[in-house]
């Protein structure tokens, strides 16, 4: 039955694999502009290479056998150049994805760490001032405008306080050698005398950044954990394994728990393509190099391959993200393999 | 030894025209090693009942009572901790709805360990997860479950319902119980085992003295199997007594009228008679009538029934009616 499952997941997967690449080879077209340039992401082409480039981007046959090259090049690294910088789209991306999934991941992390401790408390003791205090102050940072809060962040820390830096990953005095793309990660694989110093500043850079993009998701995890363990904690099980004399403690340790947090791990899913969205404008507030930055500022360049690659990549990780969450889920809920 | 005694249990359930009045002010006691029955037709508030004893009921029923005394103590007079602590250790239930009793992540064996209570155990710890695995399957081999390595691994929702039913009587036993309340314990069992698990349930209460608590809306299945019995309508208690008599001669309209409503009890009647039946049928939650609540259907009411009876006694037998039949006296 869980192979039936995978297979059906792994069919899936596969065909939205199609439509997006789909989609992204249709930009091509659709964009302004002659298709060779798109396709290839060369500004000026000369008149004596372009019937060369209409055979190598096989432009001169069906349709469908451009799709399949253009696929065949996706698969072999071949993404076309970046109008602006005349450089490889990926090479590209490659440099500066990381920095995104490093600021998500971080934020994904204090999202969780802070949001189901509290989301549990604020079920547990509903009625306590505590519990009604998070939920008050959940309703309100839920509501929160990201800009504005990043801007009132950046005013009292940076300008006002002037702790904190406002822009960047890292001081430019510092000069990190790339090997993951993660700063902190990379920081300690390097052999430079002045880690400690680097970590400092690099961990100063992400805070702000890190707490206005963790602030939407940890809010979402409090609601989230604290209506599902109500839910559970009406639940008849609950009562009658209370009946059955264990203890509070108990109850909510081996029955509680798992009934409510098991629905949370699909809520990563969920959430991730509004955490890259957020990811994303953060990246603009704080001069994040990352590929939101780096996308936006494709968009106004008019640079057709780097945004056909940058969506190309970025909805492929919304995708395999919820993908993987899903079938977590199923893993470890045994009501979710029921159907 | 009188075990349970209840006096003036009253059930109340939060609406938004405000509160409702489900079981109105009820008797109730259990001598030890009695077995009495409690039926009424369904709806009739015999799970609330049952509910408000074990405390399972969620926050929306207010639960008052005059007297609710356990083994001659008071347990109104302790705290809702101390409360909990008396009843989770001597008192068990077997719940109507066995599947939404169960936690539905757990697997089978660690919500029927969860129910062996560490006193019940002689290794010292680290003997302990090999006698409870033990002591689990023999639980379930007692009613009646012979592939005990299958169901073992298996979830809530991938077993019948007459399996759930079953592991809900091993976990209720597991503890031995003072009381047990059984709430229509077999109603998802097929007639043999039906047969089979009233037999355990005798056994444990001869051999271990155990008091059941049974309840049903069959009135034969609970006049086999009970010494005594109370008869609920609608909330009210309407008749409480030793079974034998109040089979032999009802005092209350109501029970007369559940007695003739079974051919079994009738064996006078030709075949293919119809039985006789009150008219109407049990008022909803939203239409109780004031006074006696079979008034409307009652064929001997009269204006003094909107009045509430009082519970009279004839000996040791109760009952509820300002004018009661004495026709076979
Ligand atoms: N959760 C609930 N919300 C609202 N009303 C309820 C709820 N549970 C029970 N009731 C009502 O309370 C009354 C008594 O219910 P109860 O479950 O005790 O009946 P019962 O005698 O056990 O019937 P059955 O034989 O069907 O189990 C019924 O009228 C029922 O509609
Ligand atoms: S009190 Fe009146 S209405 Fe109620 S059962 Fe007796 S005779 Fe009937
Ligand atoms: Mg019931």
């Amino acid at each position: 039955m869980m192979l039936h499952y995978f297979l059906r997941r792994a069919f899936l997967i596969g065909f939205v694999f199609v439509a997006l690449t789909v989609l992204a080879f249709s930009l091509s077209y659709l964009f302004p502009g002659e298709v060779l340039n798109n396709i290839s992401g060369l500004t000026d082409i000369q008149p004596e290479q372009r019937q060369q480039l209409i055979q190598y981007y096989a432009l001169d046959q069906s349709l469908l056998q451009q799709y399949i090259a253009y696929v065949n090049r996706i698969l072999d690294g071949e993404w076309g150049l970046s109008f602006s910088s005349q450089q490889p789209v990926l090479s590209e991306i490659i440099a500066v994805f990381p920095a995104t999934l490093e600021l998500a991941s971080y934020a994904l992390i204090l999202s969780f760490v802070l949001g189901i401790p509290l989301g549990l408390f604020a079920a547990v003791k509903a009625d306590s001032v505590f519990g009604k205090l998070i939920s008050a102050v959940t309703l309100v940072a839920y509501s929160i405008p990201i800009f504005w809060w990043a801007l009132l962040l950046i005013m009292l820390f940076s300008l006002t306080l002037g702790v904190l830096p406002t822009a960047g990953r890292i001081s430019v005095l510092f000069d990190i050698p790339t090997t993951t793309g993660f700063m902190l990660p990379d920081i300690w694989l390097s052999d430079i005398d002045y880690k400690s110093e680097a970590s400092q500043d690099a961990f100063r850079h992400l805070l702000l950044p890190a707490i206005v993009l963790a602030t939407y998701p940890t809010t979402v995890m409090i609601r989230f954990t604290r209506d599902s363990m109500l839910a559970v904690l009406e639940q008849s099980y609950i009562k009658t394994a209370r009946a059955k004399g264990l203890s509070r403690f108990e109850v909510l340790y081996h029955h509680g728990l798992r009934n409510a947090l098991l629905p949370v791990i699909r809520q990563i899913g969920l959430q991730f393509s509004t955490l890259i969205t957020l990811a994303m404008i953060t990246e603009v507030i704080f001069s994040w190099p990352g590929i939101g930055q780096w996308l936006l500022d494709s968009i106004y360049q008019r640079n057709y391959p780097a945004i056909q690659g940058g969506l190309l990549v970025v909805s492929c990780l919304v995708i395999v993200v919820n993908m993987l969450t899903e079938i977590l889920h199923t893993l470890f809920n045994p009501l979710a393999r029921k159907a | 030894m009188i075990l349970l005694d209840i006096k003036n249990l009253t059930i109340e359930l939060e609406t938004a025209e405000g509160l409702i009045r489900a079981v109105d002010r009820v008797n109730l006691t259990i001598r030890e090693g009695e077995i009495r029955g409690l039926v009424g037709e369904s709806g009739s508030g015999k799970s609330l009942i049952a509910k408000a004893i074990v405390g399972v009921l969620n926050k929306r029923w207010h639960i008052t009572a005059d007297r609710f005394s356990w083994a001659g103590q008071d347990l109104l007079r302790l705290s809702y901790e101390e409360q909990r602590k008396i009843i989770g250790r001597d008192i068990a239930m077997i719940y109507q709805e066995p599947s939404r009793s169960m936690d539905p992540t757990a697997p089978i064996l660690e919500q029927l360990i969860e129910s062996i209570p560490d006193s019940e155990l002689e290794s010292s710890w680290w003997g302990r997860p090999f006698e409870r695995r033990k002591k689990a399957i023999a639980l379930l081999h007692k009613v009646g479950i012979r592939d005990h390595q299958a169901i073992f691994n298996s979830y809530p929702y991938q077993l019948p319902e007459g399996v759930c039913q079953k592991i809900m009587i091993a976990m209720a036993i597991a503890k031995k119980p003072k009381l047990l309340i059984a709430d229509e314990p077999t109603t998802a069992l097929e007639s043999t085992t039906q047969a089979q698990l009233f037999r355990l349930l005798a056994s444990f209460n001869q051999l271990k003295g155990m008091s059941i608590l049974l309840i049903s809306h069959e009135l034969e299945t609970v006049a086999r199997n009970t010494q005594t019995l109370s008869v609920l309508y609608c909330g009210q208690l309407v008749e409480a007594g030793e079974t034998a008599t109040i089979l032999k001669q009802p005092l209350h309209p109501y029970t007369d009228a559940l007695i003739k409503s079974v051919p079994e009890f009738q064996p006078d009647l030709a075949s293919k008679q119809p039985l006789y039946a009150l008219p109407g049928s049990i008022p909803t939650l939203q239409h109780l009538p004031i006074g006696c609540r079979l008034g409307p259907r009652c064929p001997n009411a009269r204006k003094e029934c909107v009045k509430t009876p009082v519970l009279d006694r004839l000996q040791n037998h109760y009952f509820s009616c300002h004018f009661p039949l004495q026709g076979k006296k």
